[in-house]
């Protein structure tokens, strides 16, 4: 029997390499975000110039989130845009981090029906590919 | 004198002096249409309009176009003017999603008040259901969604809606019923407009008895996928007089824009969806010095039954967190106090951006609206949204010129 690894046959993330830091950070099971050094503040998505007002900084740290927050809002999808969700139902949520930034993300381990807004989640990362290890969130037990 | 820096002021004093309007409006027919590709609808609503104007295809100096989803191009504008064989003083292609056919008229009216054109043919048409590609297709469930940081987690164009639907649920403690209310009012419209897609009886139960495809949203709550074009014409009063056209003008009053976000990633909360709205809403009543207290009709960008509720609040037609008991309350149906989307709106009649809104608008100001037509309007307000409630233009319409 191949002991090969099962292909990962939902989407991947369509790359920009401004946003490297952030998925080499996941990779190592780490979640990064970029820090404005003109403003000091967070912010998420990752991008190649802060999008604070009056800033046009490009130079960025990148910080360590606590990967504690809370459900802002939440659906349960019961279908997903390719074929490869066929059959399953899963949570797209957004989450509102500590650090006071949002994520797009699902809600993973545990029972879809179950999320509720204001629920509180930690980060867990789910390793897809050799290349790209996801940041997804589980309710806090 | 030291130069003045244009304001909103400028531009009513503009409209006012100019008396822009809509002299003419064409809608083909709407549904699955196999075989007639995205540039035939263009000609054939375009061949609509100028017949409904009573103008000659040359009297049109201006070509507003906005984009395909089946036959894409760098430059639709011209690439239509070219396939009609139209030679434009001025063209443009407006491609801001759901809020492009509101803003085709304000980009028109800002060609003519600049002296760029005096007849500007204003026109989409798509063989979205017929034409589009499995790719296409895919393409157009993910649109909506950051491509690196929210569609790899699933999230679909419904479900950032939905997402959206969830949360306004929750802050307004409202029920799913207070959604699938708009869709049922939406076919109630569609039923009594011809030239309409879905018009099969739909209820509440069947609604809240339906699959969820994105909680709290099913099906019903998403707008329809159809086939077909639409075509409206601005010109001057002076100009619509100077070529003996049939039609008196629909006049434009107002007009406005306002930002929220691109990717809900970037949304911080309901309030700044609320005030992207308003912004885009004050800015078309400050233009045409009025309140929403003067709208008699009212169309709202209808592509998911949320945005109608978000609208409805953020123009302040009915207060914060009570759009959803309103519309239970059946107060959009076309005989209530609210008459809203009379044409069936994207979730009944056909889905081309809010170019259907704008026609059944000049409709009901001409009195043209058949079995639909609300009693004696005089002031329409029409509001488009591109993106998941991101980007947002109103205009407002009268039968009477600025004044």
């Amino acid at each position: 029997m191949s002991e090969e690894k099962i292909e990962y046959a939902k989407p991947l993330p369509d790359f920009r390499p401004e946003t490297k830091p952030f998925w080499e950070g996941t990779k190592q099971h780490k979640l990064l975000l970029p820090k404005c050094k003109d403003t000091g503040k967070v912010f998420f998505y990752p991008r190649a110039i802060s999008p604070f007002p009056g800033s046009v900084n490009m130079d960025f740290d990148w910080v360590e989130s606590t990967g504690k927050g809370k459900v802002w809002t939440y659906s349960v999808h019961y279908m997903g845009p390719t074929k490869a969700y066929k059959g399953e139902t899963y949570v797209v949520a957004m989450v509102e981090l500590e650090d006071g930034v949002k994520m797009m993300s699902n809600i993973v381990d545990c029972d879809p029906e179950s999320v509720t807004i204001g629920m509180e989640v930690e980060v867990v990362f789910e390793d897809a590919t050799e290349e790209v290890t996801f940041a997804k969130f589980k309710p806090v037990q | 004198m030291s130069a003045q820096i244009p304001n909103i002021e400028d531009t009513r004093e503009l409209l006012k002096k100019n008396q822009i309007g809509i002299v003419g409006v064409g809608e083909t027919e709407q549904g699955k249409i196999p075989g007639k590709s995205s540039f035939h609808f263009l000609s054939e609503a375009s061949k609509l309009a100028i017949e409904d104007a009573g103008l000659n295809k040359s009297d049109v100096d201006g070509v507003i176009t906005a984009f395909s989803l089946v036959e894409e191009t760098f430059m639709h504008c011209t690439t239509f003017a070219d396939y009609i064989g139209i030679n434009p003083k001025y063209f443009e292609s407006v491609a801001i999603g759901g809020a492009t056919a509101v803003w085709m008229t304000a980009a028109a009216a800002m060609a003519i008040n600049s002296g760029q054109a005096e007849v500007v043919l204003c026109v989409r048409g798509d063989n979205t259901l017929s034409g589009i590609s499995s790719t296409g297709m895919i393409a157009l469930i993910r649109e909506m969604c950051h491509g690196e940081f929210e569609y790899p987690f699933g999230l679909t164009t419904p479900g950032g809606y939905a997402l959206m639907a969830q949360r306004y649920l929750h802050e307004s403690q409202g029920k799913r019923e207070h959604l699938a209310s708009v869709a049922v009012t939406m076919r109630q419209h569609a039923q009594m407009k011809e030239n309409a897609m879905n018009k099969d009886d739909l209820t509440m139960d069947d609604i809240m008895g339906a699959r969820l495809l994105a909680s709290p949203l099913t099906k019903f709550d998403c707008s329809i996928i159809s086939d077909g074009g639409a075509a409206f014409i601005v010109t001057t009063a002076a100009k619509a007089k100077e070529l003996g056209l049939k039609r008196d003008p629909i006049y434009l009053h107002g007009m406005g824009q306002g930002f929220s976000h691109q990717y809900l990633t970037s949304c911080e909360d309901l309030d700044q969806i609320y005030g992207a709205i308003q912004k885009s809403g004050d800015k078309a009543f400050k233009t045409a010095g009025m309140s929403n207290q003067n709208v008699d009709i009212t169309f709202l960008y209808d592509c998911f039954t949320i945005t109608t509720l978000l609208e409805l609040e953020g123009l302040g037609i009915v207060p914060r967190g009570q759009a959803g008991a309103a519309a239970l309350e059946g107060r959009l149906h076309k005989d209530a106090d609210i008459p809203l989307n009379t044409n069936g709106g994207l979730l009944s009649q056909a889905h081309l951006g809010a170019m259907h809104h704008v026609v059944e608008a000049v409709l009901q100001l001409r009195g043209e609206a058949g079995d639909r037509q609300v009693k004696d309007p005089n002031v329409a307000l029409v509001h488009g949204n591109g993106g998941i409630v991101s980007a947002h233009s109103t205009i407002l319409l009268g039968n009477e010129p600025l004044s």
